[in-house]
């Protein structure tokens, strides 16, 4: 890493030798040693996304083509119209790295930022999501402990703040164990007014900026060494690599800054982030076309002794910069006041769109405004990995054991298995919005009061798709999030995504986060899902080994269900009932968890995604929501159509008498059919009067419906019609292994 | 008449909106409830008060200990002189048991995790000021959501001769089994009163119970507590 | 009369009656388990290290102990308080 100098300090800077003559050129001078750690971090790949922006160029226009989109992606959170004057702003984010260190901290802190970018919207924070990835948890205790403590981290700061997490996800998988993922997803909810009042751009000059919330200490600054201290005094080991989170100021914050939003004299609002406040400053004021004039004497510090470098660069957690209207100003520090919040007007925006910081009579920052956005993009080589073809051409073995022990080993598996273990600890249940909890369907589904709405939410993505072909497999995962809404009765409205990759500087990977953006930007063009947001985490990959984790491209998506009588929920209701197939099921056991449960292969073909086909599923579905016609729905993922009819019974320990008798085609073996992992499959209750109604729609739209069964009041499944087996299953034993796995493992 | 509730908000409520909403809007029978910040509460006007859950001042030190000494204990411990009714929900139930308003303490779950589930209690006194509307023996369904919920008290026997236990956790058919106590209560204890009868705390949340929707049988069993506050008040004043 | 600073260290620990499953998970469920076997019993609390300003260490010891118990730093019916160690800071 190169190293820059100015005035005896000494700052390393992670800039090529062009970046930094290209900034000299600018400023027309040598920076100082703050304007340098600015444009350090403003560059860095973290902040400027410079190997990813070229590919996420390929993402439309959300704000452009699509009516309802009120934010897109570059703002803090995308935002969109649901009707009745309310706005839904919503984000996903990775905090990686920090909890592969410290999974507690890691993992709470991860949460406390994505609040903060949710509140800068104007808007209450009103749900989290969190998708996570660890290595196996069967006889290792490092997955194990880190399992524990993400999960103790999230459940502790979003119960302190008061915001329930409402759904997730986890994935197994030996590429997380040295890598885990920690992707935290946050909703919030306003009115479009509120909304309207908090524009992250500050485009008036004479504004007064205001500083408020935790304060400034000298976390997360690093790699630089001042001429005017030895490096006794300011020892690496003593600061902590990950920050502790304080969710009782974030709570405060949250109220204190929903207050201030109200008055409507905020015009621009920010949360300190990474770069701190040089970097939210410039951005807010690069954005609005203004300029700053910023006094450092008036921060108010947690240590003695801040000089201007690390006052501007600190990363010190839970603290907001507001942009405020001068006739507001008493009004705003009272909102403060009553929340005993420490806060200090530090400046005032001018005209001069120049970013301005005093230190005393020092000026330590003197930058156009614009300068630190405009980062340059590195273009990246792409190279399909070798190992594929191979991989890919991997044939599914035939079953040495019975089908039925083999099902009773997927319902137990890690990757399919009841996470209540996890779910039990978030409190859920706070806002009194939660209509269907965790558990109970697909996706979690809110009541938004004083509608007749309600917000349908799901979060997550299939790595091991991904890994064999990550174009199929983002889309598929599209196909499988937005499944997941359309299966609660909500229509996808909008989509963020958290792209978790390794190295971009190895071809390899990045030929990986290439295919799976491209694959995401067909889908959602094709289907009319707007993309409004996104984050993008690279270099996750295993130091020593070299070996990067798995293509992760987590996909969330927000539906709206219209009407308390439309929402739809997972589990089989009525003896007597049919049971549906809707989709077809191909050999596509690429990776598959029978693939990776029962014969530990990584290989073979994944599915594979046709839009047409898809669409026509979807209008398919709301038809028959439409005529009320579906008494369940529960879209068909992990491990396969049989473990997807299982967990239908399990609430209502009903049994399903199944016949597969011409459902599926000669060339397909009965573990082909079983196991298969197409996507884009529903399997729906309804009732046997309705049968004729139902397939004549499935007719006019030319989709493929079959009936596979009845819901029965034993607790059992009956499976005939296969080619060679017949099958019985205990449902209150599967149910059992369902629910014994993640307790057992956990029992450190 | 209308009859106006304080909804005292700590720094570090969370349920304070959530109260509000089923007293004003669910419940409203003539209810003004009104969200007041701790360091404004005046109990003078005032027919009624209700401490909502939540982590005030983040649980830090214990579970409610700072809050128990926050001016609006004061103002409150007027209204429990006075015998107007005083309920404490989960983190209220935790600052009224530090405030000594009533017996006991709250401690860290057995299992020491954060556990958010549906539980059944079972009304053992109906004469306090939230259960005239329920029966003995009834068996209500509503939300658990804490993490520091086990209740201890060494003067058990003194409460069982005052008629200070008002709920215990059960099963649906109201058997007191361990499998049902989510939390390692002393003897099941899931709420209890003071001597007079007016003030109430509770572990389960009852604004979460309180609406159909929400619920799993589609039950409103919340509601009692808060129709029962309202009968309370309006006797009081005749 | 001169004052000077002292350091008070206490530990606020859960009572026996109350019971301490902190302390008896991580003896059973840890220690126990990992093949610490000599390890017989552990009780798990709270430390508070206070600065004060005080005449002599009676004093600083007093006021710590009055205001743990005034302001119930420590809660009488379910724990303990114990000074641990009162130093002078130089």
């Amino acid at each position: 890493m190169p190293k820059v100098l100015s005035n005896g300090d000494e700052l390393d800077v992670d800039l090529t030798e062009p970046e930094i003559k290209q900034i000299k050129n600018l400023l027309e001078r040598d920076p100082t040693i703050t304007e340098w750690g600015m444009f350090d971090v403003m560059h860095s790949e973290h902040c400027s996304y410079k190997s990813s922006r070229p590919k996420l160029k390929l993402f439309e226009d959300a704000e452009k083509n699509y009516d309802y989109v009120l934010a897109g992606p570059g703002q803090d959170a995308g935002v969109i119209d649901i009707g009745d004057g309310f706005a839904l702003a919503f984000r996903i984010e990775s905090h990686n790295h920090p909890s592969a260190i410290e999974p507690y901290h890691g993992a709470a802190t991860g949460i406390g930022g994505i609040i903060r970018d949710i509140l800068c919207m104007g808007v209450r924070p009103i749900a989290l999501l969190d998708p996570l990835r660890f290595g196996p948890l069967k006889g290792n205790p490092h997955s194990q402990w880190l399992f524990k403590y993400v999960v103790k981290g999230i459940a502790d700061y979003g119960n302190c703040t008061g915001i329930p997490t409402i759904g997730g996800e986890v994935e197994f998988d030996k590429s997380f164990e040295s890598n885990c993922l920690v992707n935290v997803a946050c909703i919030g909810l306003g009115t479009i007014e509120d909304f309207k009042h908090a524009p992250s751009k500050a485009y008036n000059p004479g504004d007064y900026v205001i500083l408020m919330g935790g304060s400034t200490g000298r976390d997360g600054i690093h790699g630089v060494t001042f001429a005017s201290r030895t490096l006794t005094e300011m020892s690496e080991a003593d600061r902590p690599a990950v920050q502790i989170g304080d969710p009782f100021t974030k709570k405060m914050i949250i109220e204190a800054t929903l207050e201030a939003v109200k008055t409507g004299y905020v015009r621009g609002l920010k949360d300190l982030g990474g770069g701190g406040l040089s970097c939210a400053l410039s951005e807010l004021t690069g954005d609005g076309g203004t300029g700053g004039d910023i006094d450092m004497s008036k921060i108010f510090t947690r240590e003695p002794g801040m000089n201007s470098f690390e006052v501007m660069l600190s990363e010190s957690q839970e603290r907001m910069a507001f942009i405020v209207k001068p006739v507001g100003l008493e009004t705003i520090l009272e909102a403060f006041r009553k929340f005993e919040m420490a806060h200090a007007v530090i400046g005032r925006t001018d005209d001069s769109k120049v970013l301005k910081v005093k230190d005393g009579d020092n000026l330590v920052v003197n930058l156009p405004a614009t300068a630190l956005s405009d980062a340059p993009t590195i273009p990246r080589e792409e190279k399909r990995p070798e190992y594929l073809d191979k991989l890919i051409a991997q044939q599914t073995p035939e079953p040495t054991k019975d089908l039925e022990e083999i099902i009773y080993e997927l319902i137990a598996s890690e990757n399919i298995c009841s996470k209540e273990w996890v779910y039990r600890q978030y409190d859920h249940e706070v806002g009194v919005r939660s209509v269907v909890k965790c558990g109970e369907a697909d996706s979690g589904v809110l009541r938004i009061i004083g509608t007749n709405k309600f917000l349908a939410a799901s979060v997550g993505i299939n790595s091991k798709h991904c890994y064999l072909n990550p174009y199929e497999g983002a889309k598929g995962g599209l196909v499988e999030i937005c499944g997941n809404v359309i299966a609660n009765g909500a229509k996808p409205m909008a989509m963020v995504n958290c792209c978790n990759f390794g190295n971009p500087e190895i071809p390899e990977s990045f030929w990986y986060f290439s295919h799976a953006v491209k694959g995401m930007a067909d889908f959602c063009t094709q289907l009319r899902i707007p993309i409004i947001g996104g984050n993008v985490s690279f270099y996750n990959e295993d130091e020593v080994t070299k070996t990067a984790i798995k293509p992760t491209p987590v996909i969330m998506i927000v539906g709206i269900i219209e009407g308390k009588e439309n929402i739809i929920t997972l589990p089989f209701k009525q003896t007597g009932d049919d049971i549906l197939l809707i989709g077809d099921t191909k050999a596509e056991l690429g990776g598959s968890e029978y693939h990776s449960v029962i014969y530990d292969l990584e290989g073979g073909i994944p599915p594979h995604v046709d839009e047409k086909n898809i669409k026509a599923t979807w209008d398919f579905i709301f038809e028959l929501y439409k005529k009320n016609l579906v008494k369940a729905n529960h879209d068909v993922n992990k491990g396969g159509l049989i473990i997807t009819i299982a967990e239908m019974c399990f609430k209502n320990n009903l049994g399903a008498d199944l016949d597969f008798n011409g459902c599926y085609n000669d060339k397909l073996r009965d573990d082909e059919f079983l196991f298969s992992e197409s996507v884009g499959r529903f399997i729906i209750e309804t009732q046997p009067k309705d049968y004729n109604k139902i397939m004549e729609i499935a007719e006019n739209l030319n989709i493929s419906v079959k009936k596979v069964g009845i819901v029965i009041a034993n607790p059992e499944i009956y499976i005939k019609g296969l080619k060679g087996n017949y099958v019985k299953l205990d449902v209150n034993k599967m149910k059992n292994l369902y629910e014994a796995t993640i307790p057992n493992l956990m029992e450190i | 008449m209308t009859i106006k509730i304080a909804v005292i908000q700590f720094p570090g409520s969370n349920c304070d909106l959530d109260t509000l909403h089923v007293l004003n809007n669910v419940i409203s029978n003539g209810i003004e409830a009104e969200l007041i910040w701790h360091n404004h509460f005046k109990e003078a006007q005032f027919d009624g008060v209700v401490l909502p859950g939540g982590f005030s001042f983040g649980d830090y030190l214990r579970s409610g200990i700072i809050a128990a000494h926050s001016p609006a204990l004061d103002e409150a411990r007027i209204m429990l002189k006075d015998g107007k009714p005083i309920i404490g929900i989960c983190n209220g139930f935790q600052i009224l048991a530090e405030a000594q308003f009533l017996p006991g303490a709250l401690l860290r779950n057995d299992s020491l995790k954060f556990i958010c589930k549906w539980v059944n209690i079972k009304v053992e006194n109906n004469k306090t000021a939230f259960t005239s509307k329920m029966n003995i023996g009834d068996v209500l369904a509503i939300p658990i959501a804490h993490g520091e919920g086990r209740y201890y008290t060494d003067k058990l026997k003194e409460l069982e001769e005052n008629n200070q236990i008002v709920f215990r956790y059960s099963t649906e058919n109201g058997e007191l089994t361990e499998q049902a106590n989510p939390n390692g209560s002393l003897e099941s204890i899931a709420g209890v009163c003071n001597l007079e009868q007016n003030c109430l705390g509770l572990m389960p949340h009852p604004e979460r119970a309180s609406e159909p929707i929400l619920s799993p049988k589609q039950t409103m069993h919340g509601r009692l507590f808060f129709e029962s506050m309202v009968e309370f008040i309006k006797r009081r004043v005749s | 009369m001169d004052h000077q600073e002292y350091i008070v260290e206490l530990v606020l620990e859960n009572k026996p009656q109350a019971r301490d499953p902190v302390g008896t998970t991580i003896q059973k469920d840890l220690l126990a388990k990992k093949g610490y076997n000599m390890v017989s019993n552990v009780r798990s609390g709270q430390y508070l290290r206070i600065n004060i300003s005080a005449a002599n260490e009676d004093e600083a010891k007093e006021i710590v102990d009055k205001m743990c118990n005034a302001l119930r730093i420590f809660n009488p019916v379910t724990q303990n308080l114990t000074i641990l160690k009162v130093t002078q800071k130089n």
